[in-house]
């Protein structure tokens, strides 16, 4: 999983593909390179915002842990399956 | 985006046009609820746990009077059955005998039930298609009006009542085409194929068994009034055509029962505040066609007979909630939410067909998505609502399950799970128990090990013991 997570975090950066995805304050994502929209939820538009500034997995798991009070280990579980959902859209 | 705090796992949704629904989404996100009869939910959960059935006395005794009002507003002469299979917990069954209605019973543990609960024999209409030998001897002692099903039964009746050197009263149950609903034609004597006339015939030819009542039911959740108006039309016809040929004099026009509750049949798109007709809409239909039905009565100066309904879900339904626990959450592979619930068709048997109202009991912020609602049970159907827009819950947050108030009590299941508390609150606000929670003692009591079968070193002690010694020797 590990592998599939840095190959996927690999793609998404390339060409600056995270960075250009549009995310409105509601949670509405537009991909512009496909012109897909999508809907977030409130953790996942955090997470994607703490990515989109370049931090990493760890530190967005951080944020989001502090946030809700969730142990960092559940945040970051989260945040990867997240992210190999992402991979299946984006 | 607002957050409430409360943690949902991040999770991205596809947007797919095309695919439209011409009601919208219905949104319960507004719809909160935090108390319930006057009770706060979550005082009710932490004193009597999760999940817990809720039924409001005041609800049920208001409901109960409005649709008596509705019929006696437009017949004088009108009797109410409480169908004790549709929920026959003994506070229920004490208050609908309170409130003037006789006990319809439909087996030897119903009828037993409601004379244990101080309903005197005259007052119970037995029906149902399995009587035996000793409830049907009890029933006639005891001056139950008992409505034949089938020949046997008539034999039983004639035999019993010989013995008993007594004259008894009967009804007799009609089946017949109202051109409505699907006939329950398993049920009683066929009118079409001459078999309730030769059910008349035989007791005419009684010197034991009179006589006396008709009685039908046209179906279940009956959403067209002009079904019972057929179906009276056509009793009414039988009853002067036999009234004329026989010297019989009929007393009692039974017609069942099978008046829909303010549920939503998940076959039906409308809701149900749109689907389901007025109570007072199926009174003006029966009693118009009872008055009109029974004008050669009156020209003769003949009194009219009582009207007997024998309505359950109607009366109950709205009159009880299930609450409910999240005990988990997760996504489906097609991306849908799911919520697993202390609660499901263990205890509502009911989710098989309706699309119960769910209700929140806290404020949620955060995207509605389509979510599925499953029950506790390691099992594939235990499906509480199929698809409903929720937000993100949480474990540990409770739902309300409206209108549960018909056949879940009765046709709920001792499967998997124990069966809950069940909870009254009074007209005074007060919470009682009705019915406890089963525990272990319980769901054993009716077991028995034989010796060969025992666990080594274990002290044989099963379920209730005073059950245990009345078991045959040949098990003990």
């Amino acid at each position: 999983m590990q592998k599939q997570l840095a190959e996927l975090m690999t793609t998404l950066n390339k060409n600056q593909r995270l960075s250009k995805l549009a995310i409105s304050e509601k949670g509405f994502l537009f991909d512009p390179e496909t012109g897909q929209s999508f809907t977030l939820n409130y953790s996942g538009m955090q997470t994607l915002n703490h990515l989109k500034r370049g931090e990493s997995l760890e530190d967005t798991a951080k944020h989001l842990a502090d946030e809700f009070k969730i142990p960092h280990d559940t945040a970051l579980n989260s945040i990867e399956a997240f992210l190999i959902q992402l991979g299946r859209y984006i | 985006m607002e957050t409430n705090g409360h943690w949902e796992p991040p999770y991205i949704q596809p947007h797919r046009f095309g695919a439209i629904n011409k009601f919208g989404k219905r949104s319960v996100k507004d719809n909160v609820v935090t108390e319930v009869f006057g009770v706060s939910i979550n005082d009710l959960v932490a004193q009597y746990g999760s999940p817990l059935f809720v039924l409001g006395e005041e609800s049920l005794r208001a409901n109960v009077r409005k649709i008596k009002s509705c019929f006696e507003q437009r017949y004088n002469l009108c009797a109410h059955g409480w169908s004790y299979k549709t929920n026959y917990i003994s506070a229920v069954c004490r208050i609908m005998d309170q409130e003037g209605s006789l006990a319809e019973v439909v087996s030897n543990f119903e009828y037993e039930k409601a004379r244990a609960l101080g309903v005197p024999g005259a007052r119970i209409i037995f029906n149902g298609p399995n009587k035996s030998q000793a409830i049907l001897e009890r029933a006639i002692a005891e001056g139950a009006f008992i409505q034949a099903d089938h020949m046997e039964e008539l034999r039983k009746i004639e035999a019993i009542a010989g013995k008993l050197a007594k004259k008894v009263k009967i009804g007799i149950r009609l089946n017949f085409d109202t051109g409505f609903t699907e006939p329950w034609s398993r049920f009683g004597f066929n009118l079409e194929s001459g078999q309730a006339h030769e059910a008349v015939k035989y007791i005419s030819r009684s010197q034991n068994i009179i006589l006396a009542g008709l009685h039908s039911h046209i179906g279940t959740f009956v959403l067209e009034p002009r079904a019972y108006a057929q179906q009276v039309r056509i009793m009414c016809e039988l009853m002067k055509e036999l009234e004329g040929m026989e010297n019989i004099e009929i007393q009692n026009l039974d017609i069942g029962g099978g008046f829909p509750s303010k549920n939503a049949l998940q076959s039906i798109y409308l809701p149900p505040e749109q689907a389901v007709p007025k109570i007072s809409e199926y009174a003006d239909a029966i009693c118009e066609s009872l008055l009109e039905g029974c004008k050669y009565r009156k020209e003769m100066g003949k009194d009219l007979p009582r009207l007997i309904y024998e309505s359950g879900r109607a009366m109950i339904d709205e009159s009880e909630v299930l609450i409910s626990s999240v005990v988990g959450t997760k996504r489906l592979p097609d991306g849908r939410r799911a919520a697993i619930l202390d609660a499901g068709t263990n205890l509502m048997f009911t989710a098989f067909w309706y699309n119960h109202p769910v209700k929140l009991t806290r404020e949620y912020f955060g995207i509605e998505e389509e979510t599925v609602l499953y029950g506790p049970l390691c099992m594939n159907i235990d499906v509480v609502r199929n698809s409903i827009q929720l937000p993100a819950l949480n474990a540990g947050d409770k739902l309300l399950i409206a209108n549960v108030g018909a056949y879940n009590n009765t046709q709920w299941l001792q499967f998997i799970e124990y069966r809950p508390n069940v909870v009254l609150i009074s007209e005074s606000g007060e919470s009682h128990v009705i019915r406890w929670a089963e525990d272990l003692s319980v769901m054993m009591a009716q077991d028995n090990v034989p010796p060969h079968l025992e666990a080594k070193g274990k002290q044989r002690k099963f379920g209730n013991s005073s059950l245990t010694v009345l078991r045959p020797a040949a098990s003990l």
